[in-house]
């Protein structure tokens, strides 16, 4: 799966790539899941409301989930710190994933003639929504305990072997992106 | 930019209040691409692409480093934006690394 050439950079603030219909609507579908995965991680009510209001969460332990762990990573080594930290952060940590995630899939929804065309800051969160995305499919492939070379060899037919593919996509897709950012870098 | 003397003022402070301050680390991840943690770096600490580049190798040789000091606010603040972008952050005391 490649019929695109990545991302590239147009003038001072534009990135470009052109997706086939199936990419993009991969892309889609994997934003919809990383939303969902993180709605799933949902306060449970609380007890005091001006709390609630101001994003103080009912969560002080990580997630069990190895992903959301992953996506929801504790601050301190130290329990009681980690634990204190998420308290006040962690709604917000999520909310900024979701948000990230949304505008990638809400650009693409868009995006009938499969044409993308990004500024800086849109970039940033597509960025930040690839990466997480890359981070969840990591997760599940073991990345890291398993070697590149055991995930190249895994049989055809091995469901895992498809997402193995969708996986090394996404990391060139998102080296195309931060290249042509760093372009820009650059120069500025 | 704090300027020099500032700077110098809040370290004697920090002598002799025993205050030492917070750092905030950056661990070594399998799925980060390294072009992305270095285009990070640039764009949350306005590292220039030859400082970020070398904190991310030695985060990728050593498995950690360290990419910002400051108050324990600070480093909160700069871990939560990491977290955002997904690298894998924690901040400790100076001292304790």
């Amino acid at each position: 799966m490649s019929n695109t050439e990545g991302f590239r950079r147009h003038g001072n603030n534009s990135y470009i790539a052109e997706f086939s219909q199936s990419e993009r609507e991969i892309l889609i579908n994997l934003t919809e899941q990383i939303i969902e995965l993180l709605a799933e991680r949902v306060d449970h009510g609380h007890d005091d409301p001006l709390a609630a209001m101001v994003g103080i969460t009912s969560h002080d332990s990580p997630p069990e989930d190895e992903v959301l762990h992953r996506l929801l990573p504790n601050a301190y080594a130290d329990e009681v710190d980690a634990a204190e930290f998420r308290r006040y952060t962690e709604s917000t940590l999520r909310n900024k994933k979701q948000a990230h995630a949304m505008a990638m899939r809400m650009y693409l929804k868009s995006a009938e003639d499969n044409i993308v065309d990004l500024d800086h800051d849109l970039a940033n969160a597509w960025l930040g929504a690839l990466n997480d995305i890359r981070l969840a499919v990591g997760v599940r492939l073991n990345v890291g305990v398993k070697t590149n070379e055991d995930l190249e060899i895994l049989a055809p037919d091995d469901p895992l072997s498809a997402v193995y593919t969708v996986y090394t996509w996404l990391g060139w897709l998102q080296e195309t992106l931060v290249l042509a950012l760093m372009d820009d870098a650059t120069i500025s | 930019m704090v300027k020099t003397a500032d700077k110098i003022e809040e370290e004697i402070a920090a002598i002799f209040s025993g205050d030492q301050p917070w750092v905030t680390i950056v661990w070594d991840d399998p799925v980060n691409l390294m072009t992305y943690v270095t285009y990070v770096l640039m764009e949350l600490f306005g590292y220039s692409k030859a400082k970020a580049n070398e904190i991310m190798l030695k985060i990728h040789n050593e498995g950690k480093a360290v990419v910002s000091t400051g108050s324990r606010e600070e480093m909160e603040h700069d871990v939560a934006r990491l977290h955002e972008f997904g690298l894998w952050a924690t901040l400790q005391r100076g001292d304790q690394i």
